[in-house]
């Protein structure tokens, strides 16, 4: 063998493996030169003939291409390999995954969540109170006393007892107060209850009551907070406006307003064309109920609103029937996963 | 409160639209929440075209008409027969329409003759007080146009929303001075009664034998009225308002009332015995026909207006049917007053009764307003009743008004807002509200009577305010003390348990608190057991809605039925709330979790096969949840509770404490409630769970092993009767070397066992701490357990 013979062989190596395809091909390179009789094995073996000078520059040269040969086939299959991992097969990809169950939580307690989580981010901590309330709690405590034409706001349901189911969240308020000293800062959801169920109204509903008690709490503090408060639940372009309303237990009284979600204020049927969505009652925390729970009118000052969660969820979510939360249709509990 | 525009601007100079008026209204605090024409409430009121007049002699007091509306032909009934002629355009009101005195319009039908509507006269098209004749249309009106339109006739009402708080405003006159505070525009001067002549001595006395009911009573006779219909203008404005018009006198108390506020009551003279009018309590049991028909007993917390014998009115709510004014009556004695709003409430509410005069009586009447509407109905009388005589007033006022001396520290009124309000602007609407006082530190008032309302300083600051407009209200954020109270402990259980069952995959619902009392009934609770006997409500809207649940299974249940009526297979439901048991006061509330499972556990698929729910699938989720709340749940088999499959459940215990149960429902209760099968459920009693939780036992925190672990597996053939429990019980006591955990991995029961046989396969992994466990060191360790078992249980391997 010669000089040029191994260039040629070195030649020939080359270009079957540039033309391997597959480990089938590779493999039967690896044979035709390294296999037991293979090409190269066979040269390697006759090289014993030789002189010792010829044998050992040979050897070294053809060591040399054995060596390159067994690397670049160990090369070659790892490509090859990569390459089969890409290729196509007939598998259906469009067969549905195998989906872990999804539940949800109600709309009702995500909107609450949402609602208290922004409010404990200002420092405000939540409270919770009774659903069965005395008249004092819900009422006389409020300023709204037995006779107060006010009661007729609140259709009440009265249980065998004489006590009742709580109108309004806002016994809260007096619970908390009695219970601790100002200042304080509350924020209190729950189930409410009123007779008269139609399209709008359910005998059950929630509602979330906040109340801020401090020394220098104002009512245009108020309407920041609720500003923020808007801004963050239906978007950062939402506006809000103040209507001056009345509740026995706060004064001033207002109501809140806030740039319909769906029009942007343009009108449309959801608000009536007004442009503007009634969405919660609020005032300065009355003297009067500030006095029934032992707190000084005089040195301190506060805000309290109470908002209704389904309102607010309807609105979100554009639903416009409010039984369609106390059916529990998995249907419609389902959207919110 | 239906307030016409064209009678308020009789009080203000209204330069607005009625839209603008009712902003302005909205924004000042009294939602105007409808501006409406009032003709145009009543439906399809159009001209007619008369084609033809027919009358068979079959229908013997009547004529059929053939009309056109411009569009169709059909036919109209009437008993003017007279009066209706071919070619006339007549006012027709379709079926579905009514008239201006409410009377609905339907398709009537004669003998086989429909008529399609009725023709109306001026009188019942309420345009004016002509009833013997056809409302007839001059000829160029279109046929089909609503004759209203074609008339040019509208009346433009707001409908407002008064606040409880302003009294005040149910009246004309009172939505008037309300308009002039908000827009600065001045009220007409308008004076009443000021031509009198000068009256004639009394009839008979007024005695207030019941000065805590009756601050002032003023009263006046009037001496050969003529009782007639009211004057047409009258009449229009009561209708516009909600009232039925029903003679001059009662038209004029009315008229009154609406316009100031102020109830009035017109006694028929003839029926007061002795002359006498006396205000007193009423007697325990004495009754009283009312004019709604009804005959009321009265208690001596009733106030009345008696003559010399008995009872006649229930003061300020309503009169009796006797000493009422009725179309006979020629002495008339006309009472104004001014009771204690309280009273007339707590009377109202114990006699059920609300009256446009209660209404106004029990929110504070104007103490100077009584005087003023006696100097209006006088007029009105002396116009439209034609009285003979008429005597002087008299005004028996036991109990003097003191307005109220309010002093808003301009300090305060700034500090309160939190922004500035120009002192001028301040004074100008104050001045408006009474007689003010400007001291360098603060503004004293005296409120107008008819304001009491206002009484202290935080009401100067809402009249300020609102008058301002709260739109000029800055936008601030307060300034408070910081501090920081830990969280609830029961919001973050719910919390968490809420977000792992949504995570289970299921869905979270709110169902009523109030449930049908027949649902209780159909869980068969033993008679002692507390949820057997719900509080009841007083006032439930419906049967379904009547009691307190004392458990969350029954609306669980009804949810479960709702859907599976909706073609809901799979159910995953859950549910945290609040159950009612009686207790000395109020109620004992328990927080309770609920959960169901309903139907398809899975449905079919490409990878997984059909299967119900079934009991383990219930366990799991309740073991799964004690772990993620770190506690240790046992499960007692064969709950107690009777509406549960007895070898289908378990009672929950933490300790010695039941802390709920679950199970699968029983068939029969099932099929009793048309729910399609199988059905889980488990309650927990979150209020018990939370007193274990309480003390939450310090996480241990496991390290990754150093060492493999290895394990082997036994299957082990046993008797049916012996649960894997008491198996993994006996293996957990023995302290077993190197044991780390046992796990059951199959369980098999058929053939080649026998019937009473089943197996069971047991992996155990076994790790020491220091060293790879060996094949020696294990073996040894199983098969002398597994003799250990054999001998024990009278266990088989496989
Ligand atoms: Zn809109």
């Amino acid at each position: 063998m010669t000089k040029e013979d191994v260039a040629k062989l070195r030649a020939e190596i080359e270009n079957s493996l540039a033309h391997a395809k597959s480990i089938e091909d590779l493999n039967s390179i690896k044979v035709k030169y390294l296999g037991k009789k293979g090409f190269l094995t066979n040269i390697l073996k006759s090289l014993k003939e030789l002189p010792l000078e010829e044998r050992r520059e040979l050897g070294s040269l053809l060591n040399q291409i054995k060596d390159e040969l067994e690397k670049a086939l160990k090369v070659k299959e790892r490509e090859i390999l990569l390459a089969e991992e890409d290729g196509i097969t007939d598998l259906d990809l469009s067969l549905p995954g195998r989906e872990p169950e999804l539940g949800a939580l109600h709309p009702l307690t995500i909107v609450i969540s949402e609602i208290c989580s922004l409010f404990e981010r200002l420092g405000f901590e939540i409270a919770e109170g009774p659903e069965v309330e005395s008249d004092f709690y819900n009422f006389t405590a409020l300023n709204i006393p037995e006779w107060h034409p006010a009661r007729d706001m609140q259709a009440t349901f009265y249980l065998e007892n004489g006590a009742l189911l709580r109108t309004h969240t806002s016994p809260i308020q007096v619970r908390t107060m009695l219970r601790k000293k100002p200042p304080l800062r509350i924020i209190a959801p729950g189930k409410v209850y009123r007779c008269d169920a139609d399209v709008r109204h359910s005998p059950m509903f929630h509602q979330i009551e906040g109340l801020m008690v401090d020394e220098k709490v104002r009512f245009s503090d108020l309407k920041g907070i609720l500003t923020y408060f808007a801004q963050n639940i239906f978007g950062e372009d939402t506006k809000i406006r103040f209507r001056p309303s009345y509740f026995p237990f706060t004064e001033p009284s207002v109501e809140m307003d806030i740039s319909c979600v769906i029009c942007k204020g343009e009108g449309c049927r959801v608000c009536s064309q007004t442009g503007w969505l009634e969405i919660l009652g609020a005032g300065m925390v009355h003297p009067e109920v500030f006095r029934a729970v032992g707190y000084d009118p005089s040195r301190w000052q506060g805000f309290a609103f109470g908002l209704g969660v389904e309102r607010i969820a309807m609105i979100k979510y554009g639903i416009d029937d409010i039984r369609l939360f106390f059916d529990n249709h998995l249907y419609f509990l389902s959207s919110f996963k | 409160m239906k307030v016409p525009v064209r009678w308020l601007s009789e009080f203000i100079e209204l330069e607005e639209e009625a839209e603008k008026v009712a902003e302005i209204l909205t924004f000042g605090g009294l939602e105007v929440e409808e501006v409406y024409d009032h003709y145009q409430t009543l439906g399809e009121i159009i001209a007619v075209k008369v084609l033809e007049v027919n009358k068979p002699s079959e229908l013997k007091d009547l004529a059929v008409c053939t009309v056109h509306d411009g569009k169709d032909s059909f036919t109209v009934l009437t008993a003017a027969v007279d009066l209706v002629k071919p070619g006339q355009v007549l006012a027709l009101a379709r079926p579905g329409s009514k008239t201006f005195f409410w009377d609905k319009i339907e398709v009537k039908e004669v003998k086989g003759y429909k008529s399609w509507g009725m023709f109306l006269s001026p009188y019942e098209a309420g345009v004016s007080e002509e009833k013997d004749i056809l409302l007839e249309l001059p000829h160029d009106v279109k046929p089909g146009e609503n004759i209203y339109k074609a008339l040019n006739i509208s009346e433009t009402i707001l409908d407002v929303s008064i606040t409880p708080n302003r009294r005040d405003c149910l009246s004309i006159l009172g939505l008037a001075r309300e308009l002039s505070l908000l827009t600065g525009s001045p009220l007409k001067e308008v004076k009443f009664g000021e031509n009198l002549k000068e009256g004639s001595q009394p009839k008979g006395s007024i005695e207030i034998l019941d000065p805590d009911g009756c601050f002032r009573y003023v009263g006046r006779w009037f001496s050969g009225v003529k009782v007639a219909p009211s004057p047409f203008f009258i009449i229009q404005r009561l209708v516009f308002c909600g009232l039925r018009p029903i003679n001059n006198l009662v038209d004029i108390t009315n008229y009154v009332l609406l316009e100031l506020g102020q109830p009035l009551h017109a006694f028929d003279w003839k029926r007061v015995a002795g002359g006498r009018i006396i205000v007193r309590q009423a007697k325990e049991g004495e009754r009283l026909l009312f004019l709604d028909g009804v005959e009321r007993g009265l208690s001596s917390e009733d106030l009345v207006i008696a003559d010399a014998e008995k009872a006649l009115v229930l003061a300020g709510i309503m009169g009796g049917e006797e000493s009422g004014v009725s179309d006979n009556t020629q002495e008339v004695f006309l009472e104004s007053a001014w009771f204690n709003a309280k009273r007339v409430r707590l009377s109202g509410m114990r006699h059920r009764l609300t009256t446009e005069s209660s209404y106004r009586f029990e929110r504070k009447v104007d103490p100077e307003g009584v005087y003023l509407a006696m100097l209006r109905a006088t007029e009105l009388i002396f116009r439209y009743a034609n009285p003979e005589e008429v005597s002087i007033i008299v005004d028996e006022y036991p109990v003097r008004f003191t307005p109220p001396r309010i002093e808003l520290k301009k300090k305060r009124l700034s500090a309160y807002l939190g922004f500035e309000i120009p002192e001028e602007k301040v004074k100008g609407i104050l001045n408006k509200l009474g007689d003010l006082e400007v001291t360098p530190e603060s503004f004293i008032l005296v409120p107008k009577s008819y304001r009491q309302d206002l009484s202290i300083p935080e009401d100067l600051i809402e009249e300020v305010a609102r008058v301002y407009g709260y739109d000029k209200v800055p936008t601030t954020y307060p300034e408070g003390v910081l501090y920081c109270e830990p969280p609830l402990k029961t919001l973050e259980l719910t919390q968490k348990i809420r977000r792992l069952l949504a995570g289970f995959g299921f869905f979270e619902a709110i169902t009523y608190s109030f449930i049908d009392p027949k649902l209780i009934e159909h869980l068969n609770f033993s008679p002692d057991d507390p949820r057997r006997d719900p509080i009841k409500l007083e006032n439930p809207i419906s049967a379904e809605m009547s009691v307190l649940r004392t458990t969350l299974v029954p609306g669980l249940l009804q949810t479960a039925f709702f859907n599976q009526a909706r073609e809901v297979e799979s159910l995953k439901l859950f549910e945290v709330g609040k159950v009612f048991f009686k207790a000395e006061e109020l109620a004992s509330e328990r927080l309770n979790l609920g959960l169901l499972l309903a139907g398809w556990k899975s449905l079919p698929s490409w990878y997984e096969e059909e299967r119900f729910f079934d009991l383990y699938d219930i366990k799991g989720v309740v073991s799964a949840l004690g772990e993620a709340l770190r506690v240790d749940f046992l499960f007692k088999p064969y709950s107690e509770e009777p509406f549960l499959k007895r070898g289908f459940s378990f009672d929950l215990y933490l300790g010695e404490e039941k802390v709920g149960y679950l199970g699968r429902l029983k068939s029969l209760i099932a099929k009793d409630l048309d729910l399609r099968e199988p059905v889980f459920v488990a309650e927990i009693y979150l209020d018990e769970l939370l007193s274990f939780i309480q003390g939450e036992r310090a996480l241990s925190v496991k390290k990754p092993p150093k060492f493999p672990s290895t394990f082997r597996d036994v299957s082990l053939v046993v008797k049916k009767g012996i649960p894997l429990e008491t198996l993994l019980a006996y293996l957990k006591a023995k302290e077993i070397p190197y044991l780390e955990d046992i796990k059951l991995i199959a369980a098999y029961e058929g053939k080649p066992l026998d019937p009473d046989e089943r197996s069971l396969t047991l992996r155990l992994w076994f790790r020491a701490e220091d060293r790879t466990l060996r094949v020696e060191e294990v073996d040894p360790i199983i098969s002398r357990l597994v003799e250990e078992l054999i001998e024990k249980f009278q266990i088989r391997l496989r």
